[in-house]
């Protein structure tokens, strides 16, 4: 899982700078002099290689966004609206606050594994969220339910099984309980 | 004590001065135990303990220690560098009244919408959940919400305004954003608490005008005249103000470790030309960071979102390279005076630090979308803030109370009032780290199956912020007999 991954890295990085607070804090048990020299030099080793770290990250990570056309002609699309406090999924428009709220009662939305789904999403109230939460319960992907827009989020759903989407911008008193799913079979 | 960039003979601010900053001082440290608490109560909600109370509590009392915590820390930054920039240029005491007024009201005005309309916006109160409240909190809610909000934008940007007249009394603006050390002169001295204050107040003003917009359109949709906003539009604008805001809350907390530190070091850190140079890309950036907060909004256009990201990263190459490495350069093998203040002040430039690190991660599009409103983001800006601009405050409130040196520090307690602060502190915050790389969501009142092992997280989390609010007391018990003798010597 990613979320693993940039977690374990992001917890080696706050030892390493905790380990420096601690021994520069414990170089001050002898007393000495520092010379501005070589402090001036390793603050500029310090600038060019956090700068070269940063652009080099930025050229690796900015191609992959999830705007990025990786997903040029989606299999599938699906129309997904919120509104306090449930999600409507449905291969047709959804429009009217009916349309919505006959879509929360539908059956699950179902699309074969290895489908590329673009999500239309949007709300008919306040803001919303879309996750989407892999059979395993990772989330894997996300948009905004905006009032007025419409998000276009396109994710290939690999793995079978029922997907859950959860409300991940809080929209009032049961927003952790907006919900909705999908299957992949 | 010698200060570095010593102005005045005196370090001991005038007596009205320090009245002033001790009443500011107090209110704030008696309201942070009882926001902390409240954070324990949502983390005991999420545990899924008081079980029967309805949800909409939750989102209150979220609504309350956001703002609530915010504000306070806000308020205490900026009472911290008035007090300070006294040595070098005098702040009208009667604006600094002003703003205490409009804060006290503003809390009144925010206690009874959330404690006594329920009203569960959170503290970004985003579009346009306040005219959406499924008959949970009256109309009233709202209006007094509003009203705080704006009560507390008078107070505070007249305060910003003043620290900006102070400094203009004495350091012309090219002078105080110390550009003339752009071109290699260092004639007039600028100390860098004069530096960081213009560049923050500056970056204030321009969130404050954003937040003055946002009000104002929602006041027109509110009084149901058919005006409807667009809800891309006042996020931008709420995420601008609020990201501003916390960041100028940072920034003051570090200027508060520029001007203290030294003393305690028995070095000078003075500002030079990287510096200076810095400080100005501070300001050019700091208008730009706020757009990570929209990653996930993919009507906004992209190459914003891509601009986000590059100022995300980009503002922390100044702030890391000079003053978190210029920190550590200034305590490196230095007489270093360990005691309350010291440790404070540089375990709050630690914490910066880390809680830097956590949000350039989450600051990168392409993690983001795995991040974005998951336990991550809450956990990246309690470091910065809770283990950051907290500590770096609540060292400035120590140095009040030794100032006047009339009662020893107990090193002992000393020691034991920050290792709790400490362990308890980041204890609390690896529960969100580790619920954010599950993929627990923000904001929940309680999970659902899918994400059930948050609440054993937060259960976790309780003892550690049991471990936090213990050393917070201890703190407050031994910094408040401190202050008030020193208040007492003062008056």
């Amino acid at each position: 899982m990613p979320q693993e991954q940039v977690f374990y890295f992001f917890i080696v990085l706050a030892v390493v700078i905790a380990t420096v607070f601690v021994a520069v804090g414990w170089s001050t048990r002898q007393a000495r002099e520092v010379h501005s020299g070589p402090a001036y030099k390793l603050r500029k080793f310090f600038f060019v290689g956090l700068s070269v770290i940063f652009l080099g990250l930025l050229a690796v990570t900015l191609p992959r966004t999830p705007y990025s056309a990786e997903i040029s002609s989606p299999d599938r699309i699906v129309h997904v609206v919120g509104k306090q406090f449930a999600f409507a999924l449905s291969e047709s428009p959804i429009s009217t606050e009916k349309e919505w709220e006959e879509g929360t009662y539908a059956a699950p939305v179902e699309v074969p594994a290895g489908t590329s789904v673009e999500f239309r999403v949007t709300s008919l109230d306040v803001n919303h969220s879309f996750g989407l939460y892999s059979p395993g319960h990772h989330l894997i992907a996300q948009t905004q339910a905006m009032p007025g827009y419409v998000n276009r989020l396109r994710v290939r759903l690999e793995e079978p099984g029922r997907y859950t989407v959860l409300c991940l911008e809080m929209c009032g008193m049961d927003h952790h309980k907006m919900r909705a799913v999908m299957d992949v079979k | 004590m010698e200060i570095s960039n010593n102005p005045r003979p005196n370090d001991v601010q005038p007596t009205a001065l320090r009245r002033m900053t001790f009443i500011w001082m107090f209110t704030m440290l008696t309201l942070f135990p009882v926001l902390l608490v409240l954070g324990f109560f949502m983390r005991a909600l999420q545990a899924n303990f008081m079980s029967k109370l309805q949800p909409e509590w939750f989102y209150a009392v979220l609504t309350l220690h956001g703002l609530g915590m915010v504000g306070i820390w806000y308020v205490g930054s900026m009472a911290g560098v008035s007090y300070l920039l006294g040595r070098y240029v005098r702040p009208s005491l009667a604006i600094s009244k002003v703003a205490f007024g409009a804060t006290l009201l503003g809390v009144v005005l925010l206690l009874a919408c959330t404690l006594i309309g329920r009203m569960g916006v959170g503290w970004y109160f985003l579009y346009p959940l306040p005219l959406h409240s499924k008959g949970v909190w009256p109309p009233w809610a709202t209006g007094a919400f509003l009203g705080s909000l704006a009560v507390f934008g008078v107070g505070w940007t007249l305060w910003s305004l003043d620290l900006l007249r102070a400094i203009a009394q004495r350091y012309s603006f090219s002078a105080a954003m110390a550009w003339h050390y752009l071109k290699g002169r260092s004639e007039p001295e600028v100390p860098p608490l004069v530096l960081i204050v213009t560049v923050s107040m500056v970056s204030a003003l321009a969130g404050f005008v954003a937040a003055v917009v946002v009000l104002v359109l929602y006041v027109a949709e509110w009084l149901g005249t058919g005006f409807t906003n667009d809800a891309l539009l006042m996020k931008n604008l709420t995420f601008f103000f609020g990201h501003v805001l916390v960041n100028i809350t940072m920034y003051l907390g570090v200027a508060m470790v520029y001007e203290l530190l030294p003393a305690y070091a028995q070095r000078p850190w003075k500002t030079n030309k990287v510096m200076a140079l810095a400080w100005n890309t501070v300001l050019f950036l700091v208008m730009f960071a706020y757009l990570h907060h929209l990653y996930m909004d993919f009507a906004q256009p992209h190459w914003l979102q891509y601009l986000g990201q590059i100022a995300s990263y980009m503002i922390s190459v100044p702030a890391a390279v000079v003053s978190i490495f210029g920190a550590l350069v200034l305590v490196y093998g230095s007489r270093m005076r360990w005691n309350m203040v010291s440790l404070l002040l540089c375990f709050g430039v630690m914490g910066w630090a880390i809680g830097g690190v956590a949000a350039v991660i989450d600051s990168t599009v392409a993690v983001n979308v795995r991040f974005h409103n998951t336990l991550w983001v809450p956990a990246h800006f309690h470091t910065y803030y809770l283990m950051g601009v907290v500590l770096m405050i609540l060292g400035f409130a120590s140095y009040l109370g030794e100032e006047r040196g009339q009662l020893a520090e107990r090193m002992g307690l000393t020691k034991l009032t920050v290792s709790l602060i400490v362990v308890g502190g980041y204890g609390f915050l690896l529960m969100f780290y580790y619920g954010g790389a599950h993929s627990v969501p923000r904001r929940y009142a309680s999970y659902p199956q899918e994400v059930a092992q948050g609440a054993a997280y937060a259960r976790l989390a309780l003892v550690f912020i049991s471990a936090l609010l213990l050393g917070v007391l201890l703190y407050l018990w031994d910094t408040g007999r401190r202050c008030w003798r020193s208040f007492s010597v003062s008056s």
